[in-house]
């Protein structure tokens, strides 16, 4: 298989991350947006993104330029017609990426892969509304994308060994990053592992052991974690921990997921964390903790 | 004899091609941008119209093929047909500790060049696709290697080393290789045919000054120390290297700015040296013409870079006890007259006599820069890396046939 062009459908923050890897990797991006306007800002905020990474020297103008003319701003679906592979990183909803699976069926020859960034959700169902559910595959990159050197390879029940081979050698050797294997299963390994350590780190919380600041350095300094698992909330988003605890909870059945009563509270009050200023800890508008 | 000179990078491949009879070039070209659907092939034969054209080029052994094709077209060719070339010669940028010479390509050479990639990790692999792209297009045509570190083999073990830990000699090989070897070689021989005097008795520093800069010490025509080390980081300060710093340096900026190693690499390497002063250019042109219209920036770039080379052009007097020859050469040795100017009328304390009117000449030929009363000679002679790549793909190859 030869990827040399890849569909990036969904410009949020793991489309972009993604888009722009693939680019600095050298391979052509197709990204897709609903609107003209969603797709702008997200280009824009690629190109932040590069500035950041030129002012700590990591790359130089030029590299970046050559990166955002790596880019392609796409509105209509149709135009995916042309891609080696499509990346689906739409939000966590079923139904919303059922139907973008059913419309890159109409044009997507029936080789080329279709991989979704899901972290949750069942590829199996996922699969089970398209045509050639052979071909679907999850591909779980984790933020910030550029850093984490690793991808959750997910095998839906269909998902064919040509498929998971080609997705396989795609990500080893084009991207770069060590790809893991996982079969189906609420949470993968990845978000099922972090979720539980953020939910106990609430629940330590909730009951005064420790502050949120010592939570956080006692596993952040004492097991070497880049953060410590209350500022991982923050940046992942409280409502999305909230939604994707919810999830393994009704999945699995099981207590060890019901989501701490501080998550709700702070959702429902709006403190989602870095993305809203404050979280268990308080953000500037760059993201950077005050 | 016929010889085609390969310089593969990895996105890109240069190519020349000789009469060996003649030393003369028969053709000569570039391939850019390999790996995407916009490829530029640009084949320049020898008297006639320079051609331009762009496809598809995915991989080496594609752009080979467009070079041969170009080599034996009817209309802007040069030869009859491939058969025609008799040799190939490759650049390879590391030969570590196993090539101290040019050498033939067989099972045993690439097996080595592969073992290299470690510390080449840019250069070296482009080579290899090199050579196995003209192995799959020329089956038979024997190809030889020449290494831009094989010529510092000779330095003695004192300049080579690090004062650091020898288990990191032992283990990988951390030590000093040096670069530019083929032209610090080719410009130290004809200096001393330039000035008729036996190479043997002849101490010579060497000043290699393009993108990429760097010093060396030829004593007795080999080469006994080099400002590059293990990479091509060390010594003098560049267009957009930093050259030497203290590397305690480093560690402090990696933590202090949470810098990965890849991007405090790419800051020494792409982010430094005259760009990171001026803040305005990496190209030595612009860095003059802003410091002569007395722009601050500008002017301490030139200075640095000035004071720089001049310090290790002392230091290898120094290593060698006395200095008979300095010779400069590469795009900004051989056109900038100004940093000539400025290092060597600084040099006085050596004996040396600058010829101003001399400095100022612009030639394609070696010239003296320095008077005739001048202890040292000062010379500028233009290097030639893909003639002496050619040279011994020639001798290696009749060596064998013979």
């Amino acid at each position: 298989m030869n990827f040399k062009k890849i569909g990036v459908i969904g410009g949020g923050t793991m489309g972009q991350g993604i888009s722009e890897m693939l680019a600095a990797k050298g391979l052509d991006v197709m990204l897709v947006e609903k609107t003209e306007e969603r797709l702008n800002y997200s280009y824009e905020m690629i190109e932040a993104s590069l500035d950041k990474q030129m002012e700590k020297w990591a790359i130089t103008a030029a590299e970046k330029k050559l990166i955002l003319s790596r880019i392609e701003k796409v509105t209509h679906f149709a135009e995916l017609s042309s891609c080696d592979m499509v990346i689906e990183t739409i939000t966590e909803d079923l139904e919303a990426k059922q139907k973008v699976f059913n419309q890159l069926d109409q044009v997507c020859p029936s080789h080329v892969i279709l991989a979704s960034n899901t972290s949750t959700l069942s590829l199996t169902e996922l699969a089970s509304s398209t045509i050639y559910p052979e071909r679907v595959i999850g591909m779980h990159f984790i933020y910030p994308v550029a850093k984490v050197d690793l991808v959750e390879i997910v095998r839906g029940l269909k998902t064919s060994d040509a498929t998971f081979e080609d997705t396989k050698a795609f990500v080893d050797e084009i991207v770069e990053k060590k790809g893991v294997m996982i079969y189906e299963s609420p949470g993968f390994v990845t978000s099922r592992l972090i979720c539980l350590f953020i939910n106990e780190a609430m629940h330590v919380l909730q009951e005064g052991v420790a502050t949120a600041e010592d939570i956080d350095d006692a596993m952040r300094m004492g097991y070497q974690f880049q953060y410590g698992p209350l500022e991982m909330a923050d940046h992942f988003g409280l409502d999305s921990v909230l939604a994707a605890l919810e999830r393994m909870f009704r999945e699995f059945g099981e207590l060890k997921y019901r989501p701490s009563t501080i998550l709700k509270k702070m959702v429902r009050a709006g403190q989602l964390g870095m993305k809203s200023g404050e979280g268990f800890f308080k953000y500037d508008k760059d993201g950077d903790r005050v | 004899m016929n010889i085609l000179v390969i310089n593969s990078g990895s996105s890109s491949l240069k190519y020349q091609l000789y009469n060996m009879t003649d030393e003369s070039v028969l053709a000569k070209g570039l391939v850019e941008r390999i790996g995407m659907d916009s490829s530029i092939l640009t084949h320049k034969p020898t008297g006639k119209q320079e051609v331009t054209e762009v496809s598809e080029i995915l991989e080496h052994n594609t752009a080979i093929r467009k070079v041969l094709a170009c080599l034996t077209d009817k209309v802007h060719g040069v030869l009859e047909s491939t058969d025609e070339i008799n040799a190939v010669g490759h650049r390879v940028v590391h030969g570590g500790e196993f090539f101290k010479e040019s050498s033939i390509v067989d099972a045993d050479a690439k097996t080595k060049i592969r073992q290299l990639i470690d510390l080449a990790p840019l250069h070296n692999p482009a080579a290899m696709m090199g050579i196995t792209a003209t192995e799959i297009n020329m089956p038979g045509v024997p190809q030889v290697v020449v290494f831009d570190t094989a010529f510092h083999q000779t330095m003695p073990e004192k300049a080579y080393m690090y004062a650091i830990p020898r288990v990191l000699y032992n283990k990988y090989k951390v030590r000093r290789y040096g670069a530019h070897g083929t032209s610090h070689d080719f410009v130290s021989k004809a200096a001393a045919e330039y000035l008729e005097l036996p190479l043997n008795d002849l101490k010579i520093i060497t000043c290699h000054i393009g993108n990429g800069a760097s010093v060396t010490a030829v004593q007795g025509g080999v080469s006994v120390d080099t400002s590059m080390g293990m990479t091509p980081l060390e010594g003098l300060m560049m267009g957009t290297r930093s050259g030497d710093l203290d590397p305690a340096i480093v560690p402090y900026v990696m933590n202090k700015m949470e810098l990965s190693v890849g991007e405090v690499n790419s800051m020494l390497n792409k982010h430094s040296g005259l760009l990171a002063i001026s803040g305005s250019s990496s190209d030595m042109r612009d860095i003059i013409e802003g410091a002569e219209k007395g722009e601050p920036n500008s002017m301490l770039a030139f200075e640095m870079y000035e004071y720089r080379l001049r310090k290790y052009i002392g230091s290898y007097a120094a290593a060698m006890n006395g200095v008979d020859v300095i010779v400069f050469t590469a795009g900004v040795g051989e056109n900038a007259a100004l940093l000539r100017e400025k290092v060597l009328n600084n040099l006085t304390f050596l004996g040396i006599e600058l010829d101003p009117a001399a400095n100022k000449v612009r030639s394609g030929d070696p010239r003296r820069i320095s008077t005739a009363n001048s202890k040292v000679q000062v010379l500028v002679v233009p290097t030639n890396e893909e003639l002496v790549i050619a040279r011994d793909t020639h001798r290696i190859v009749q060596g064998i046939n013979s």
